[in-house]
């Protein structure tokens, strides 16, 4: 994203209280972690909350952030990683109590997106269709296990090399590598699935 | 997934160089044996294309854009200010502005955007109704209070007279006159005996006595008898002096002798 040295004044600075150096890191930053946490958690409001608590904990641990050990944004990311593993610990049970009430979606015989999808007899807008795609494939990616979503939320949504992404994730670059190929089939299993029942 | 060797490479080795394959990253003899596997194995094969097909769905993905509050909230929740509109304050130009504005700002609209506030007026009035209550049940009335003299005799001769009111009422409660009482009883048993009439006597000859009486006799002194009011009298004196058929009862008149200077 920057340049470590860049990065590294903007972080001393921040240290030293520099209000300035810190809302630049906030700008630089925000839009990043939004939006691995709102690919992560599946709603904005969620994205939100949890970006503002990545922020919190990065303003308050600022000064363990060491260099020489990696890029910052592998910093951050590990934190947003941390957090979001919380919250999807926090929110089991919610998911469970939810789901009780609902199809049982990861089954091969599930529907779990058909009601989601629009009905494709009407000729839809190029730029609305191209919404509706985005639409389907979030809800997808909602579909995969966190430790899967995470791989490929960093991998193909982040561009973040193997060797970042095992840092953050504290896994081998094999298990990361591994991750990301089954997220991605498991994804196009889930909207195969899918499209096939609506076509 | 299954440890199966097809065309020399196992799937455990595909499926590491599948990300690399993917990426486009892989070439040469490994990209050869990783496109023959694909093509044998019945498990890789469907595994390169829905991993393909993956990659392609997620590319479609693009960036959301955050709401516009997220920064000023995260700002304010670590710094505990809006530093961007703080600094776009700063930035702009400060008129100058005189000491009463700025008491102005920063204390009387303050204050004042407070007591415009529906609550503190409700409470204003609750408390104004309750002292109001209050004044009148302890007998306050508003003309008096108006007709109250600031002069400082006045105020004097208030608080004595106060004071005189808050003694005589608190002497006047029973609890306390019988507390006295009370106390005035144990004081008394507690105290040694008096003397008696005998010690009495014995001050008789006392000469410390003597200038008393003397003084005494000047204040005593009529135009016709001269009576010692302090000269103790003999048990035979009181015998005569009560006895009925006595018609020599002595009259006994005081005259005080003032001096004017």
């Amino acid at each position: 994203m920057e340049d470590v040295q860049v990065v590294a004044m903007l972080v001393r600075r921040c240290i030293a209280g520099d209000a300035a150096a810190w809302e630049e890191i906030v700008q630089g930053y925000n839009r990043r972690i939004y939006n691995i946490c709102y690919r992560f958690a599946g709603s904005s409001d969620d994205a939100q909350d949890l970006t503002q608590e990545v922020f919190i904990k990065m303003y308050r641990t600022l000064s363990s952030y060491d260099p020489s050990k990696g890029a910052f944004v592998t910093w951050v990311t590990t934190i947003t990683r941390n957090l979001l593993v919380d919250h999807f610990r926090k929110t089991k049970q919610d998911r469970m109590t939810d789901s009780m009430d609902t199809t049982a979606s990861d089954h091969e015989d599930a529907q779990p997106l058909s009601e989601q999808i629009p009905d494709q007899s009407a000729p839809p807008d190029a730029q609305v269709r191209q919404r509706e795609v985005s639409e389907t494939v979030h809800q997808a990616l909602g579909k995969l296990s966190p430790e899967l979503r995470e791989a490929v939320i960093l991998r193909d949504l982040q561009d973040m090399d193997y060797k970042e992404i095992a840092t953050a994730l504290r896994v081998p670059e094999g298990t990361v590598k591994s991750r990301i190929n089954r997220g991605r089939a498991e994804l196009a299993r889930l909207l195969q699935r899918t499209y096939r029942q609506v076509m | 997934m299954p440890d199966r060797t097809s065309n020399g490479m196992q799937c455990n080795e595909f499926d590491l160089l599948l990300s690399d394959a993917l990426d486009g990253v892989l070439s040469g003899s490994g990209l050869d044996r990783f496109q023959a596997h694909a093509r044998t194995c019945k498990t890789c094969g469907p595994l390169l294309e829905e991993a393909e097909a993956g990659r392609q769905w997620l590319k479609g993905l693009t960036e959301v854009e955050p709401p516009a509050s997220l920064v000023p909230n995260i700002l304010a929740s670590t710094t505990g200010v809006d530093t961007q509109r703080l600094r776009t304050t700063v930035r702009a130009p400060q008129p100058r502005v005189s000491w009463w504005e700025h008491v102005q700002a920063s204390f009387l609209e303050p204050t004042w955007a407070l007591v415009r506030q529906p609550r503190f007026a409700m409470s204003f009035g609750m408390a104004f109704f309750a002292l109001s209550v209050s004044l009148t049940m302890a007998g306050v009335n508003i003309h008096d209070v108006m007709s109250i003299s600031l002069r400082p005799s006045a105020i004097r001769h208030a608080y004595y007279s106060t004071q005189a009111k808050v003694v005589r009422y608190v002497d006047n409660v029973r609890a306390v006159y019988t507390m006295q009482a009370a106390l005035r009883e144990i004081k008394r048993n507690m105290s040694p005996a008096e003397p008696g009439p005998a010690k009495q006597k014995e001050h008789k000859n006392d000469t410390t006595q003597q200038p008393e009486q003397k003084q005494e006799r000047n204040y005593s002194q009529t135009g016709e008898k001269l009576i010692l009011a302090g000269t103790p009298v003999g048990p035979s004196d009181f015998d005569r002096i009560l006895d009925p058929s006595n018609p020599d009862l002595p009259v006994v008149s005081v005259t005080t002798d003032r001096r004017f200077v």
